[in-house]
């Protein structure tokens, strides 16, 4: 199944010969995950311009044109009593979290902005650095000319 | 093996030829630096630092316009790394989820040479080793030795007959190895699809793209409020950026040096209340680290280099009064 989906993502199987794939698209759970998936990977291997140095003027100048909701609870609630319209977070899911997270950055960028440095007859106690922090070795790692440590499972994996 | 024209047209130029003078090593390094990019080729190479192995998968093609290549991991984690012209796309399995990282590109195995050396001339002296067998070819084997003791030295085999780099090997001072990494098995590719070209999919995971992960802004250095001066010889500055690292709420300047193999990157930060300042130096893998604090800012440098460069890097900087 998953292989007949990516043959029609690729145009390797026309759309009318498809009839069968597209309706389990549409109410299979898991085929629909398959085809997301797909056009995930395609968009991000092809260099879709929405992964672009673009992305974040793109975001911020959709944001723009985008009504703001002043009271999302407000609209939440009177989303349940109409039980026929999909949620609200089926709508606009990505548009929704993005521009929250967008919005954390900025507050915390803000923040940080009005932080004060360290003056130095306050400086907190010097730590003996025992490792090569991850933060740092990431960061070089990725902007080095010359790269050989995509080969080995970096330490840059928390999660 | 399989002919392909380019091939033919790399081989039959003074290549063939065994490299006799030091002259000629430097032809021979720079045939190598280009038959990395020029060539299709497919193979099985295994790299090798401190006690970390993987082999990886390597299938290399270049259209006479534009370069693709992919690298599957075949050891531990699946990783796929897809590289198209200046871009890299890794997908790496993390738990139940699969990864979509985009990267700037960088120069990978094979293609680690610099297409111009005139860096690498300045800081290493060249000489001709012996014909050795790597891969089931015979290779023409390379000294590159530094002139100072702030950089490394590599020893670099060169298939005889195309040019392409089968196997490199960094080591210390002390002649210990501190990466090595060379084919197993090489195949030169008569292919024109690029069918291979796309990542193993696996129909039970999410994949995600992650898009903070290397958030960087062009900086051009304007309104610096230090200066970098005294920097080891040969090292110069390549790039300079602004960038978000994880646990810090503003973007930190990164700038990276290199004598034309090796690279420093040196990261300068206002020291904000509530971080700890670091200090100190190490050493671990092939990786030198050196911290320090100086006029309220904090210094980190890091880079596949002796700590004799890092510190050294990591003292170059001072701050305007």
């Amino acid at each position: 199944m998953n292989e007949q989906i990516s043959a029609l993502i690729d145009d390797e199987i026309a759309v009318h010969d498809a009839a069968h794939l597209i309706t389990s698209v549409q109410s299979n759970k898991q085929a629909n995950e398959a085809w997301s998936h797909y056009h995930l990977i395609g968009d991000a291997m092809r260099g879709s311009t929405i992964f672009g140095p673009e992305f974040k003027h793109n975001l911020m100048r959709k944001l723009d044109t985008e009504a703001t909701v002043l009271s999302p609870n407000a609209a939440l609630s009177a989303d349940k009593s109409v039980n026929s319209r999909p949620t609200f977070k089926n709508q606009i899911p990505a548009s929704w979290s993005i521009a929250a997270s967008c919005a954390a950055v900025m507050v915390v960028g803000w923040m940080a902005i009005n932080q004060q440095t360290q003056t130095g007859n306050e400086l907190a106690p010097v730590e003996v650095a025992q490792t090569i922090p991850a933060e740092y070795l990431m960061a070089h790692q990725s902007s080095v000319p010359t790269a050989s440590t995509y080969y080995i499972q970096s330490v840059n994996y928390s999660e | 093996m399989r002919c392909f024209a380019l091939a033919c047209i790399l081989a039959s130029s003074a290549l063939t030829a065994h490299a006799t003078s030091d002259d000629d090593a430097w032809i021979l390094l720079q045939k190598a630096a280009v038959a990395a990019h020029a060539l299709n080729y497919q193979g099985i190479f295994v790299y090798q630092a401190g006690r970390q192995i993987k082999s990886v998968q390597i299938t290399h093609y270049f259209n006479g316009k534009n370069e693709f290549a992919r690298n599957v991991i075949l050891d531990g984690t699946p990783r796929e790394v897809f590289s198209q012209g200046g871009e890299l796309t890794i997908l790496s399995p993390r738990n139940e989820k699969v990864v979509i990282e985009k990267r700037r590109g960088q120069n990978m195995f094979p293609a680690i040479l610099p297409t111009n050396l005139d860096a690498v001339k300045e800081s290493y002296v060249l000489k001709v080793g012996e014909i050795e067998r790597v891969a089931g070819r015979p290779t023409q084997l390379l000294y590159l030795t530094p002139t100072d003791g702030l950089r490394y030295s590599y020893r670099f085999w060169i298939d005889a007959e195309f040019g392409l780099l089968l196997k490199s090997v960094m080591l210390n001072p002390r002649q210990e190895v501190m990466e090595s990494i060379g084919f197993n098995q090489i195949s030169l590719l008569n292919t024109v699809d690029l069918d291979w070209f796309q990542p193993k999919i696996d129909a039970k995971k999410n994949y995600v793209i992650e898009g903070e992960a290397d958030k960087t802004i062009a900086d051009n250095a304007a309104n610096a409020s230090w200066t970098i001066k005294d920097l080891p010889a040969g090292y110069r500055k390549v790039d300079q950026m602004k960038r978000m690292v994880p646990g810090r709420s503003q973007p930190i300047t990164h700038i990276v040096f290199s004598d034309g193999l090796a690279s420093v990157s040196l990261f300068i930060e206002p020291l904000l209340k509530g971080i700890k300042p670091k200090s100190g130096h190490k050493l671990v893998g092939t990786t030198s680290f050196y911290a320090h604090v100086i006029d309220g800012y904090q210094i980190i440098v890091v880079g596949e280099v002796p700590e004799a460069t890092v510190a050294q890097v990591a003292h170059a900087i001072s701050f305007k009064k």
